[in-house]
């Protein structure tokens, strides 16, 4: 059907397999209509509060690994991490919405997280 | 009646050789100033089949052929003709921008898998080995979850520096033969790389000698290289371009249809 065009691998199914999981991740666009507006939004509110807690939670592996938190604060950092966590996959269970859906395509910019 | 967008071209005269569009209508080029856009008419598609891409990608890649192409995205309609001028008119100057830089340039991909649970293993195994800089007491709930992210977080990274090292080697040899190009860096533990390289259509033989001497050294690496491809990852809009930001849809299914 396509012309002139190559495609070469010696591992087509290996390589089919990755396009399958890089695509099926994303949706273009979130599909709300008035059945499904409800999770669209929540799913939208979930992966904004996801990426703030894994940047929170990078910034803390960060400075633990600068070496510039003490025990105490390594213990506070650690349950507001842990409560963050657990509140999110309480979140998730509650708005019936995965991991992998927890993600939006920027366009240009790729992938949010 | 709808007006169905294929791609921008450098030119404004008429396509002289038949193609046919989407449900085998044939397409034309809309003149504007000294560029053209090429469209069908048709109904509205009702069906978004896999077929249908393929064809949108089949009517860009002939017109490749004779012009320098800027692809439309999939399913880019218009109501009449003078809405598809009025956009013509809008976005004139970027398009003559990019049909300039993009003339005689073609687009390859390059997909490269690595084993990646093997070297994340790996690297848990040396972790175990080796004493931590940095050393987190679990005597608490809260510091032994601080310690097991803390555990994770050094392997990520580990893992990541040892993607960029792998990646910088690889697109070292690439981008002798390019003029621009785009990286994505592990989008799975397992692919390594998805890039996308700019090449000059005089140079495309180098670059696929290039990746083949790359592909036939020994190791665990898989590769993978498609294109040539319209420009679909180089065209750059100071507006916002809906129209041309959906390209993977085309490219991926493509890709794979051809697998």
């Amino acid at each position: 059907m396509t012309i002139n065009r190559i495609v070469e691998t010696d591992s087509p199914e290996a390589f089919i397999e990755e396009i399958e999981k890089i695509q099926g991740v994303l949706p273009k666009r979130i599909n709300a209509n008035s059945k499904n507006v409800e999770k669209g939004l929540s799913k939208l509110v979930l992966t904004l509060i996801e990426l703030i807690r894994k940047l929170l939670e990078k910034q803390a592996m960060r400075r633990i690994d600068a070496g510039s938190l003490s025990e105490e604060e390594i213990e506070r950092v650690g349950e507001t991490l842990m409560k963050l966590e657990n509140k999110m996959q309480e979140l998730k269970g509650v708005f019936g919405v995965s991991d992998e859906e927890l993600n939006l395509n920027l366009g240009p910019l790729g992938d949010l997280m | 009646m709808r007006i169905y967008t294929y791609a921008i071209i450098d030119s404004n005269n008429e396509i002289t050789a038949p193609i046919n569009g989407l449900e085998g209508i044939g397409v034309y080029n809309i003149p504007y100033r000294d560029i053209g856009i090429v469209v069908s008419e048709g109904e509205q598609i009702q069906d978004i089949t896999q077929e249908h891409i393929l064809k949108h990608e089949e009517v860009v890649e002939k017109l490749m052929e004779s012009f320098t192409v800027l692809p439309v995205s999939f399913l880019t309609l218009f109501k009449k003709e003078d809405d598809v001028l009025l956009m013509m008119q809008e976005y004139y100057s970027d398009f003559r921008e990019n049909l300039d830089r993009l003339r005689n340039k073609v687009e390859f991909g390059i997909k490269i898998i690595w084993p990646g649970e093997t070297i994340k293993n790996r690297i848990i195994e040396a972790s175990k080995k080796f004493n931590a800089d940095v050393t987190i007491p679990d005597n608490s709930p809260g510091k032994s979850f601080a310690k097991e992210k803390f555990e994770k977080y050094k392997i990520d990274k580990e893992f990541a520096e040892e993607a960029d090292r792998c990646i910088a080697l690889l697109d070292d040899f690439f981008s002798r033969f390019i003029t621009e190009k785009k990286l994505e860096k592990l989008k799975s533990d397992n692919l390594l790389l998805n890039a996308y390289y700019l090449v000059e259509k005089e140079k495309q033989v180098d670059f696929k000698e290039a990746f083949e001497r790359t592909r036939s050294t020994p190791g665990d690496l898989k590769f993978l290289l498609s294109g040539p491809w319209p420009p679909y990852n180089f065209i750059v809009l100071t507006k916002n371009g809906d129209m041309f930001n959906r390209k993977p849809i085309n490219q991926n299914l493509a890709e794979k249809n051809t697998l």
